[in-house]
């Protein structure tokens, strides 16, 4: 077992009493903005250091490197089949369920590499959260569904247990919709509230990473925007990572953004500077919608 | 400016022939709708003889009572009934949790590896052998060691067939549920074993319990695999372990009842044989019916 605190490099903060980098500005609808200098101050949640990532003997992410920064949601663009899920299924190991897919590099998340051998996969992905483009509950009561993590990763009363519930389906924005419904079947429930209960059972875990892999492609527009504004309230107690086909969705929600293409991570910067000033070619014909 | 384009106004399509169309449709609709009713009109057939022959064989003592011996009008099929019902429950209780596992290994564990694929195929294999051949293979294992016929053993000769009837139709049904509930199990930070008895396993569970019960169902009807094993017996079952009247020695069933009576000069024996072969066409589907209509439901889960 590989001690986290041993992998910090002296001087730095310790991951446990670092404290929460200052709220950011954030004016609905238009994206919040680090000045470079700010960008490497904030604290990296997680670091992808030379990715490569193979289906089979087909390479599909190349030498990926990307900063992942705490408290800030991070957009992941990019035409279909360039590799972003790919690059997102990485972060938690989900990839594994499927034998013939291999990730080689490093990912550090709080200072450890979680490709690792030794990476105790339960705990890691009770710290790092996933939602996925289809809304998938659990064949079960709402109320089990968000009791489905914190049963199995923390000892706790009945009455503690409710507790939370109650507060992950809050904080989940779907308490007042589902109060009295929590012994009801989690798939009863609209696709849109469907999707914010997943997002609640990952809260419910105490995760300190969240990945969102496409949450509002299979969800109509109103249920949308209330995921969005989530996502605005969850990027203070959360670092949160989004991978998204919708341009605007990425330049209303997120503070920095990748542009992948063919596996490769074309540009990162601020959502703003992406969106308005990109550097590369290729970012900009994508922006601009001429391709992809 | 078109001129990658071809002009079509140069080789006009031919319309097929209407006429030509309706007849084929004609045609098929109607010879699939005769080759039906002929296999429904047969197996009609049967359950309405069996319906008017049997029924009248229905009384309490046919539920109650032994079998007469020799030439005494009366008695009934009850220790055959037993009989069955408790062969028919120990090849459940050995075969349906080994068709289950085995189907969670081969969907959740093994998919497309070399052992799942090799034990896939011998399942083929086992689904297609003709049913006496089971009953050849319990009475090899366990009659001729113990001298004699028993019930277990045609519980173990049920649970040979039942096995590979339960194994595919769970794997199908476990196929079926979504790879995104595995991912978000796992993502969650559950142990594999967790994700698939907690989540896979919840999912699919209307389609297991459907595919168990058939497959019980499916072995109840079952005659050429007691020939060898349970054989027959006139006496009531009494207990477990022993050599006669016991579960351990020859047990009485409606099957081999029912083959035994039918071949009896006896009008009263023949009458309960038509009555034994009623009930068993109730009960399968009985069983069959309610359980669709159960689980029907079940698929909003």
């Amino acid at each position: 077992m590989v001690d986290i605190m041993d992998t910090i490099e002296p001087g730095a903060e310790s991951a446990v009493d670092r404290p929460l980098p200052p709220r950011l500005e954030v004016t609905p609808g238009v994206a919040s903005y680090d000045t470079p200098a700010q960008f490497d101050a904030l604290p990296s949640k997680l670091s992808v250091h030379d990715l490569d990532f193979f289906y089979g003997k087909e390479q599909a992410l190349f030498a990926n490197d990307l900063e992942i920064k705490e408290h800030r949601v991070t957009a992941i663009i990019g035409p279909s089949g360039c590799g972003k899920s790919t690059h997102l299924r990485c972060y938690n190991r989900i990839y594994e369920l499927y034998r013939d897919q291999k990730a080689m590099g490093e990912i550090a998340f709080d200072g450890a590499n979680i490709l690792a051998p030794g990476t105790d996969l339960l705990s890691l992905r009770r710290r790092i959260g996933m939602i996925f483009q289809k809304p998938s509950p659990f064949p079960m009561t709402v109320f089990d569904n968000i009791a489905y993590g914190l049963r199995m990763h923390f000892k706790l009363s009945k009455s503690e247990l409710s507790e939370r519930v109650e507060d992950a389906l809050k904080r989940g924005a779907l308490w007042e919709e589902v109060k009295n419904k929590l012994n009801e079947p989690g798939l009863a429930l609209s696709g849109g509230q469907q999707q914010r209960l997943c997002i609640a059972r990952a809260i419910a875990a105490e995760p300190e990473l969240i990945l969102m892999d496409e949450p509002c492609s299979a969800i109509d527009p109103v249920g949308t925007a209330k995921i969005e504004e989530l996502l605005q309230e969850l990027k203070s107690s959360y670092t949160i990572v989004l991978v998204t086909h919708n341009m605007q969705q990425a330049a209303r929600v997120s503070d920095y953004t990748a542009f992948f293409f063919e596996g490769r991570i074309i540009e990162f910067g601020a959502t703003t500077q992406i969106f308005e000033k990109p550097v590369q070619r290729q970012t900009e014909e994508y922006i601009t919608g001429r391709f992809g | 400016m078109t001129a990658t384009t071809t002009d079509l106004s140069r080789c006009p399509m031919a319309p097929r022939s209407v006429r030509r169309r309706r007849l084929v449709n004609t045609v098929i609709t109607t010879s699939s709708w005769i080759a039906a009713a002929i296999g429904i009109f047969v197996m009609g057939w049967i359950v309405v003889t069996v319906v008017v022959r049997g029924i009248g064989a229905w009384n309490v003592a046919f539920f109650t009572q032994l079998p007469p011996t020799g030439n005494d009008p009366g008695g009934g099929l009850a220790n055959a009934i037993v009989g069955t019902l408790v062969i028919t429950f120990g090849a459940a209780v050995v075969g349906l949790p080994l068709g289950f596992f085995g189907a969670i290994y081969l969907s959740e564990f093994g998919r497309a590896g070399r052992v799942a694929t090799g034990i896939r195929a011998v399942t083929n294999i086992v689904l297609g052998v003709p049913s006496i051949v089971a009953g050849m293979f319990a009475y090899a294992l366990l009659v001729l060691p113990s001298h004699h016929y028993s019930g277990f053993s045609a519980s173990v000769a049920l649970a040979f067939i039942m096995l590979p009837v339960m194994t595919r139709t769970a794997e199908d049904v476990l196929n079926l549920v979504p790879n995104e509930l595995r991912e978000s199990a796992l993502a969650m930070g559950a142990p594999r074993w967790r994700a698939t008895l907690g989540v896979v396993v919840k999912a699919a569970r209307a389609g297991l319990i459907t595919g168990a019960i058939l497959a019980v169902v499916r072995v109840a009807g079952e005659t050429a695999p007691l020939l060898f094993t349970a054989l027959s017996s006139p006496y009531w079952l009494s207990g477990f372990f022993g050599p006669s009247g016991y579960f351990g020695g020859p047990t009485a069933n409606l099957t081999k009842d029912i083959y035994d009576f039918s071949q009896q000069p006896y009008p009263h024996l023949i009458q309960l044989a038509w009555g034994g072969s009623l009930l068993i066409i109730v009960a399968v589907l009985g069983v069959n019916v309610v359980t669709r209509l159960l689980f029907q439901r079940g698929k909003e889960w």
